[in-house]
């Protein structure tokens, strides 16, 4: 028996290396929806068929929420617009139309889910994207208005009151999603899992050794760099910035981020609005509505309520990081000519 | 003295030796020259050397199992056993396994008794942590193992020689 | 229990050997924690899901293109030692262009339009596990 022992001694080292190298082996998929590029990584509990679940409930959301599939119930919403009909819809679409309502209410003129008619004056949703002509973009900013949108959630309804109204849950929609798919992983016991709809980044748990998530926010100017690397445990990233899409005209540059005020790119002075929240819809949501809003009425709304945190990066190169995670946060910019500052309340 | 009694004295005397060795050993420790866990010289490995040579397979087990055992309840920590113990009984069966072969001294045997416990010691500590992650202070350790190794066997040589235990007190 | 070794006081050649099999052992180990892969960066590109090419960044000695005219919007991919990129796309967005060279393991190149991504992977990281944006 002793002979063997040197034998045992090795497998037993062998062995070792193996779990060595296969520790951090997640399951995972990548795939188109909601017209982006979303991956799954899952690292503990179902696995692969946590994955699929999750990846097909996203699938199903985007074929409810979308505004171009012809038969989703926002098409039949929008397409019943002015006509006085009271579409009903699934209580899960009542309830996201809803909350997104509710935003436009708490950021007046910072977010409108109505605001797709100017979105395809510019061809932002098209392939053709130029500057609208004055005319069409005044025709396109009068059907917007979300007071004209509605909700009936008893009934599990809603309608668009004025003719040519068009509803665009592009600004709410990963989030929701990002929520759902959540709910389905944890269905199948998972605990430690990455969620990555769009660069909407959802961390579930942390990683397998306890730590937290290193979550790296783009750079706007170089979005091949990180600007900062935020912890995250069971809190969601979401970023907004122009620099996600954009055309040139005439040398000018238009990005895609609406304001619903003036029906142009929003100049705002800043670059990109990163918010870090446990509820992911709100995330979503926020980063559009406070991109829009600008660093002053960010930091002012981000005092007003304690549901999340913020991390700003302005055009004369400041990034400011809300004080909720200042432990965790590194900055990774500084030799790009980035400096660095902490909000308190 | 019988047979039985004057085993018992023995082994209860080396027992004792070895703890002392093992608590001498820790108030100076190594690892403050070298900041490697697990580090130390194993002057209690004398001890199973010299049983090994000079009284039986069976006795140095005994004595290890024991030293042990009080050493875990001296210092109170369940941990400390797991390791003494999974590295000092890889040490004694492969040193009593070396002992056997023709060519070596007690040089290479304490050297291989040392290495032993050392990958004992990283073996528990994996088996404990569940991760393999001490493995990567197996290498430095082993190397070590080297030196302390040569120290323990050049005393037990003295050990050996100067302190005949021929069966009779 | 009799053993010759317990009489010897010199070391004897035998002892070397034990020497040099633990100092071989030491050696293996680190040989096999080591690291894996270094430096090694693999860039895969897929087409609406399906693996249509795969690049040794760090091997590649003399750059290499590669046109996919059966994606939507036919492309060129050009890749080099250590980087790769997208030199021209027919697609209307741009963005794959617009990213231009991507060289460290994480980073990824997105053709939306084609469903088209480059991603590069290796065992060095930036030390995040994630991007938001």
């Amino acid at each position: 028996m002793k002979r063997f022992l040197p034998f045992f001694l090795c497998l037993l080292l062998l062995s070792g290396c193996a779990a060595l190298s296969g520790e951090a082996e997640p399951a995972q998929v990548q795939f188109f929806s909601m017209d982006t590029v979303m991956s799954i990584r899952v690292y503990d509990g179902g696995g692969e068929d946590a994955i699929q679940a999750a990846r097909q409930e996203v699938e199903r959301l985007d074929k409810l929420l979308s505004r171009t599939t012809t038969d989703s119930e926002i098409s039949a919403l929008n397409s019943h617009a002015g006509d006085g009909t009271l579409v009903s819809m699934e209580p899960e679409v009542i309830q996201l139309l809803a909350f997104a309502q509710s935003i436009s209410q708490l950021l007046p003129g910072d977010f409108d889910i109505t605001i797709a008619p100017v979105m395809d004056a510019w061809g932002f949703t098209t392939e053709e994207q130029h500057v609208p002509s004055d005319a069409s973009l005044s025709a396109a900013m009068a059907l917007v208005d979300s007071s004209l949108l509605t909700v009936d959630e008893e009934a599990s309804a809603a309608r668009l009151e004025q003719a040519g109204m068009e509803v665009d849950l592009g600004a709410v929609a990963k989030g929701f999603a990002a929520s759902r798919a959540e709910a389905v992983l944890r269905e199948h016991d998972v605990t430690s899992a990455l969620v990555d709809l769009g660069g909407n980044i959802t961390a579930i748990g942390g990683k397998l050794d306890g730590s937290p998530w290193q979550v790296a926010v783009k750079d706007p100017q170089n979005t091949s760099e990180a600007l900062c690397v935020l912890s995250l445990s069971d809190q969601t990233a979401s970023t907004s910035g122009g620099y996600e899409r954009y055309f040139e005209q005439n040398g000018v540059i238009y990005h895609h981020i609406i304001d619903p005020k003036t029906g142009y790119p929003a100049q705002s002075g800043l670059l990109s609005v990163t918010v870090v929240s446990s509820n992911q819809m709100l995330a979503d949501a926020l980063s559009t509505a406070l991109f829009v809003a600008g660093e002053e009425d960010a930091l002012a709304f981000w005092r007003s309520r304690d549901d999340f945190e913020l991390v700003l990066c302005t055009e004369d190169n400041r990034v400011i990081v809300t004080e909720g995670l200042e432990a965790g946060y590194r900055p990774a910019g500084e030799e790009r000519g980035y400096t660095y500052e902490i909000a308190r309340r | 003295m019988s047979v039985s009694l004057r085993r018992l004295t023995r082994s209860a005397v080396l027992t004792a030796l070895a703890l002392a060795l093992s608590v001498a050993e820790g108030l100076v420790p190594l690892t403050i020259l070298f900041p490697l866990p697990g580090l130390r010289l194993g002057l209690a490995n004398l001890v199973t050397v010299y049983a090994l040579c000079r009284l039986s397979g069976r006795e140095a087990l005994l004595i290890l199992v024991a030293r042990c055992l009080l050493g875990a309840l001296l210092g109170g920590n369940l941990m400390a056993l797991a390791f003494s113990l999974t590295g000092g009984l890889l040490a004694l069966g492969g040193m009593a396994l070396l002992l056997r072969l023709p060519g070596l001294s007690l040089f290479g045997v304490s050297i291989a008794g040392a290495a032993a416990h050392n990958t004992g010691q990283i073996l528990a500590a994996m088996a404990v942590l569940g991760t393999s992650a001490p493995l990567v202070y197996l290498p430095p350790l082993l190397l070590c193992s080297l030196v302390t190794g040569a120290v323990t066997g050049g005393v037990s040589i003295l050990l050996v020689h100067r302190v005949p235990f021929s069966g009779r007190i | 229990m009799r053993s010759p070794a317990a009489e010897r006081r010199r070391p004897t050649v035998w002892d070397g050997l034990v020497v040099l099999a633990v100092v071989l052992l030491a050696g293996v180990l680190v040989f096999l924690l080591r690291p894996s892969e270094g430096s090694a960066v693999t860039a895969v590109v897929t087409l609406d899901g399906a693996v249509v090419a795969q690049y040794r960044l760090d091997q590649l000695e003399e750059p290499a293109t590669l046109t996919l005219q059966e994606a939507s919007y036919p492309l060129t991919i050009q890749a080099e030692q250590g980087r790769i990129c997208i030199a021209h796309s027919d697609c209307p967005s741009q963005d794959c262009v617009r990213t231009g060279w991507i060289s460290r393991p994480g980073q990824q190149i997105i053709c939306l339009p084609n469903r088209l991504i480059i991603s590069l992977s290796g065992a060095e990281t930036d030390g995040f596990d994630a991007v938001t944006g």
